[in-house]
């Protein structure tokens, strides 16, 4: 960091007056970030060992909350869920994403009107897609997909009410949803390799495959990795297209808690039975998990050295 | 025509490499035969969408459904037939009539508006500000105070949400702008990347500027704020998506039918009405939800793009 040209007349003073500037200019950043998240994120983790309505004060109960996590088949089913959904729908996104970015990478109009449709998802607003879907899998014969099914001579299926199609069908929009953003990540990447190694690659006969295996893949590599724990970040937190496309009456899970994740239950715990502490709990299980998966981030690693 | 800029690549689009011989070439095309196949998948629930928006309600409950509206209409936003005393299946409110508050479905379209264009001009002008005194300032504590800053940004904000909520509710907050706005102010990954960004540019200009006597305040706002300008044009694009799809936290906050944002807003007017004639004015406020944002995407383009890269690639 380069030294800035301080006044030679009276350094002291001049000094003492930039460093009142430079506090006044951070201070309505850390105000926000100490108030709204380092504080809330340390009394989630003392909530977490309570017992707490939000009404009565928190009443310490030490580990409790985590034992009885343990023992929870609910929440044991909402992990298992959870980490369904994330493979699936990060793998399937993944691949689907560097797919479509090889295939649309050009300049070409259909190229350009093909990488606009897959990317419309990501610019439309998220609850008329999750409305959509919901619309699109009606249960009766005026819905998209019965009707598609039954040019096909099937009858009508109950789409959101048959627990083993929750997690596909959650899987297919999301995929459906963030395929576009994916494959713009990697149209970049592959904007980045320089032509001359495909065309050294050429001379020495290697066939469009090796290129691809030896050449693209490789230097894709960083793509990948911020494509995929982007991804699994992100599907780990789902929780609108749990709640808008399957939610019940008094199931925020869907049929048979079907589709119940951690956040949607970490809602159901919170918000519906107010049970604070517990979800607070909760909250710290996820809490773990994202950041064991962002330390496998090296963009922050890089960006550490940097400073 | 707009569509053709939309989404292109960042740097130089790269060809494919051209392949010796007339069967590579055939066969590079039949490998993309499936993805264009697959943009079917893209284009027929938008198509879905779109038309039935402008179906009438006995069109949308017949079976099976037909493909073109067969009488277009425009009901489905503000039906001018349909009259609380005399219950008709044939008219049923448009998205406009539906809400029992003032100005109905348009209080939602403003609150979005509001909440989304407060949040992004508000966290992009603080955390510009932390940016250069982190990134350009030599003050002591600035390498601590970063890397907390990326530290945080491992934390999954649904684990602040529980103490967020009892915060608004002690401050008397509920349901009101603040509890949507203040919390989502300081946002860690905006600031990381606008340092990232000002680490990169040179300190000749700001130095001059000292030289001349020009305040701290008059640096900021004339020197680092135009500096900044496509960092900042990127980090807009994800703020505004981000907080413009806000749907927890809301759901949380908001306990009124007045201060709903649209999500919240179309969510339980879709919890309410699930038969298949409500789905025009349920489908009609999701196009309007979206109208906004894929305006903003159209006018924008250029840096939707390289954005979205710049925070990819870069970072």
């Amino acid at each position: 960091m380069a030294d800035m040209a301080t006044p030679a007349a009276s350094p002291l003073r001049s000094a003492l007056r930039r460093y009142g500037t430079s506090s006044l200019m951070l201070l309505p950043f850390l105000a926000l970030f100490a108030g709204f998240l380092l504080w809330p994120l340390a009394n989630s983790l003392f909530l977490s060992f309570t017992r707490f309505d939000g009404i009565n004060p928190a009443e310490f109960t030490g580990l409790d909350n985590f034992r009885q996590l343990a023992g929870d088949a609910r929440f044991r089913h909402a992990l298992g869920n959870t980490a369904l959904y994330v493979v699936a729908s990060v793998g399937l996104g993944t691949l689907l994403s560097l797919g479509l970015a090889l295939a649309f990478n050009g300049t070409s109009w259909p190229h350009r009107i093909m990488r606009t449709l897959f990317f419309l998802p990501s610019v439309t607003s998220s609850i008329a897609l999750m409305l959509m879907w919901k619309w699109v899998l009606f249960p009766s014969d005026v819905g998209l997909a019965n009707t598609v099914v039954g040019w096909f001579g099937g009858h009508a299926v109950a789409w959101l009410a048959t627990p083993g199609l929750t997690v596909p069908i959650l899987v297919l929009m999301s995929v459906w949803g963030g395929m576009g953003y994916g494959m713009v990540l990697y149209v970049a990447g592959l904007g980045s390799i320089p032509e001359e190694y495909y065309e050294a690659a050429r001379i020495d006969g290697a066939s469009v495959w090796q290129q691809f295996r030896r050449i693209t893949l490789p230097l894709l590599r960083p793509v990948t990795t911020y494509v995929v724990v982007t991804g699994l970040i992100g599907a780990f937190q789902v929780f609108e297209a749990v709640y808008i496309v399957f939610r019940g009456t008094n199931n925020v899970g869907g049929v048979l808690d079907s589709g119940l994740m951690i956040v949607p239950y970490l809602y159901d715990q919170g918000f519906t039975h107010f049970k604070l502490g517990y979800a607070s709990a909760i909250a710290w299980v996820l809490f773990v998990i994202i950041f064991v998966l962002s330390l496998v981030n090296l963009r922050l690693g890089r960006a550490m050295k940097e400073l | 025509m707009a569509v053709l800029e939309t989404v292109a690549p960042v740097r130089h689009a790269r060809r494919p490499a051209p392949a010796p011989g007339r069967r590579a070439r055939i066969n590079r095309h039949l490998l993309r035969l499936p993805f264009y196949l697959l943009s079917l998948t893209m284009v027929v629930p938008f198509y879905w969408l779109v038309i039935t928006v402008f179906k009438t309600p006995t069109e949308l409950a017949r079976t099976p459904p037909s493909f073109v509206p067969h009488s277009p209409t425009f009901d489905n936003f503000y039906d001018p037939d349909w009259s609380p005393r005399h219950i008709d299946p044939g008219h049923l409110q448009g998205i406009f009539q539906r809400f029992q508050v003032d100005f109905g479905f348009w209080r939602f379209l403003f609150n979005s508006l509001f909440i989304t264009t407060a949040i992004t001009v508000g966290s992009l002008l603080i955390c510009s500000l932390a940016a250069y005194v982190i990134a350009k300032h030599d003050i002591r504590g600035r390498r601590v105070i970063f890397l907390m800053i990326i530290a945080s940004m491992m934390v999954p904000w649904q684990t602040t949400l529980i103490p967020n909520y009892v915060i608004m509710r002690n401050l008397g907050w509920l349901d009101s702008y603040p509890a949507y706005i203040v919390p989502a102010l300081a946002k860690a990954f905006v600031l990381f990347f606008l340092v990232q960004f000002l680490q990169s540019l040179p300190n000749e200009l700001i130095q001059a500027a000292r030289v001349d006597g020009a305040g701290e305040w008059r640096i900021w706002w004339t020197i680092v704020l135009p500096l900044l300008r496509p960092a900042l044009a990127a980090m807009s694009i994800f703020i505004v998506l981000a907080e413009w799809n806000n749907f927890l936290w809301p759901l949380i906050i908001v306990q009124s039918d007045e201060m709903a944002n649209l999500p919240v807003a179309l969510a339980r007017l879709n919890s309410y009405f699930a038969g298949p004639d409500h789905q025009g004015a349920i489908m009609a406020g999701g196009l309007l939800a979206s109208v906004p944002t894929i305006a903003f995407f159209l006018v924008f383009q250029k840096y939707f793009t390289r954005g979205i890269a710049l925070s990819g690639l870069k970072g």
